[in-house]
């Protein structure tokens, strides 16, 4: 009896399983496999007459290597912003201070704003002459030029775009730390301050390690968020000044629907999700054998 | 305050609370600065908005540039899309969702770690890989342009992230009350539907606010599968009002804001849920 119970449990498993990995299966792994497909087929050719043209062509793209580079760029400056903020924002709302709820709420706010928004925002914020950025830098620094240019200058643009993906992406990142703050035991700090171990000691030796696992899995996930943003790099600089600011994303698109090379296009979103999924390799590992 | 703390300790503290306010005072500066002056420039003038000095203050508040967007752009339209589409969506991942979790968190099969892995897998899929067959695909089964063709594309962001958050959820509820009602004959669906989804209310409705959230936020999905008006969804009438015109500063902010509103105010009302289900969901994950 007991042994049947556990034969059948195996196969309800399953069941519940089932709806979802179909579905995946239908909406992503089959698509995919069709790009794939898309990426070896000669331009305007059908049926299976593969070729390797788009990827020899696309390792000797100097704007697609560009955007690689970009990228990179964007992301890990992204998840420098995302952690030190949200680390310390975690770590000051986790005291019990009087008007905690309210700061926990507030610093939330840039979270619900859509990208398409921070991007519009953050364009008219350093309009050079008509936003709110210049006359407050002037505000602080009064000898700030007074028609400051942001995001048409070719080296501010890009620092400029990572500001407001800064803005835009840490609430996410300091939720997590801080629930992960919150799981640590308080026991924990008192004895540490009961040893007389100091507040940078008990940083280092309490909250870092018991957040350890936390910390990972929320820059993993947040690499992976930020390799894939669109929608804010469309709307604030567009890609530009040049191709200065483009990403894989506004790239693989444009190649898509404005130059709608869809074989080159594809090879490009082959080698962008390969990168991807090699970057997140660690974490699927980590995870897996987590369980 | 026990009287045994030493006063270095009690310094400290303070220091503490002193360093943290600090921080957190900035951090609402920071947070809101972008969002007051969107909130102020929607409420002027398109001559004050291109007046110098710049009013942090608009001196004459008019709510013309919400008039002018309502009027010369079917925005009850986009809203409507966009409820039917990001509701329809979370709904639909979520339901999935919640049942991949409880398999992944309550049984034990042959194949586990490798589905866990293409769950995990999945979540990496960036929406540019399958961008271009949707496209065609959709276009030969005419669902091009449709709200049902907008929707199969959302699960593919939603759904792995919802099967994962309520993996995390179901993994934080104790396993007896499973044991406990399969002791009374109940059916692992019956346990399912009956036992361990009521608890885990929280976390559903976190998965169904994030879900609603991701779909309502996309753009790269709507730019590409929606080209006429009467199906397009808010976020992207946000970003054709700004191609179209020289853009008209006031009335960009009061579509963003307009835009933005149904997801600040969802928050706003369910965010115990969100944080609660999120830190227990993803980061037990």
């Amino acid at each position: 009896m007991a042994s049947g119970r556990t034969w059948h449990d195996r196969h309800v498993g399953y069941l519940f399983l089932l709806p979802a990995t179909l579905m995946l299966a239908a909406v992503l792994v089959f698509p995919a496999l069709i790009t794939l497909k898309l990426s070896l087929t000669p331009e305007g050719g059908s049926g299976w007459t593969l070729t390797l043209a788009h990827y020899q062509k696309a390792f000797r793209d100097p704007v697609l290597f560009q955007t690689f580079k970009n990228t990179f760029a964007f992301v890990a400056w992204s998840l420098v912003g995302h952690f030190v903020l949200g680390l310390g924002l975690a770590m000051a709302l986790n005291q019990t201070l009087p008007g905690q709820t309210f700061f926990r709420l507030v610093a939330l706010i840039p979270w619900t704003i859509p990208d398409v928004v921070a991007g519009i925002i953050f364009r008219w914020a350093l309009n050079p002459i008509h936003g709110c950025l210049n006359p407050l830098l002037r505000l602080v620094f009064p000898s700030f030029p007074a028609e400051f240019q942001w995001l048409s200058n070719p080296t501010l643009a890009f620092p400029s775009l990572i500001f407001a993906n800064v803005w835009r992406g840490y609430p996410l990142v300091m939720v997590m730390l801080l629930a992960g703050l919150m799981a640590i035991p308080r026991e924990l700090y008192e004895a540490a301050e009961m040893d007389g171990a100091s507040r940078v000691k008990r940083f280092w030796h309490v909250t870092l390690p018991g957040l350890s696992t936390i910390i990972l899995i929320a820059l993993a996930l947040d690499m992976v968020w930020e390799f894939r943003r669109f929608a804010l790099v469309l709307t604030m600089t567009g890609g530009g000044p040049g191709t200065l600011t483009e990403v894989l994303s506004t790239l693989v698109y444009k190649t898509y629907f404005q130059f709608f090379t869809f074989e080159y296009a594809s090879a490009m979103a082959i080698l962008m999700s390969l990168v991807l999924f090699i970057l997140s390799l660690p974490y699927i590992i980590l995870v897996g054998r987590e369980r | 305050m026990s009287p045994h703390v030493p006063g270095s300790i009690q310094r400290e503290r303070r220091l503490e609370a002193g360093i943290s306010y600090t921080l957190l005072t900035l951090s609402v500066v920071f947070a809101l600065l972008p969002v007051a002056w969107m909130l102020s420039t929607s409420f002027k003038t398109e001559a004050e908005a291109f007046s110098l000095p710049i009013h942090w203050i608009p001196q004459r508040p008019t709510s013309e540039a919400y008039v002018e967007m309502w009027t010369l752009k079917p925005f009850g339209t986009y809203f409507q899309n966009s409820i039917v589409v990001s509701g329809v969506t979370a709904l639909l991942s979520t339901v999935l969702g919640a049942l991949a979790g409880y398999g992944f968190s309550r049984f034990r099969f042959r194949g586990q770690t490798s589905l866990l892995a293409f769950f995990l897998a999945t979540q990496m899929i960036s929406g540019v890989l399958v961008i271009g067959p949707y496209f065609r695909v959709l276009a030969a089964l005419e669902l091009y342009n449709t709200l049902t063709g907008l929707i199969i594309a959302y699960v593919t962001i939603c759904l792995p992230f919802a099967a994962w958050m309520s993996k995390g959820y179901f993994d934080s509820i104790p396993k007896e009350l499973d044991e406990a009602g399969l002791v009374d004959g109940a059916s692992r669906l019956q346990i399912f539907l009956r036992i361990i989804w009521p608890i885990a209310v929280p976390g559903t409705v976190s998965t169904l606010l994030f879900a609603f959230l991701l779909a309502w936020q996309d753009l790269l999905w709507a730019l590409c599968l929606i080209s006429i008006d009467e199906k397009r969804t808010v976020t992207l009438g946000v970003a054709f009002t700004v191609g179209e015109f020289i853009i008209k500063w006031p009335m960009l902010t009061a579509a963003s804001l307009i835009g933005s509103l149904p997801t600040i105010i969802l928050y706003l009302f369910l965010q115990r849920f969100y944080v609660e289900g999120l830190a227990r969901g993803a980061v037990k994950g």
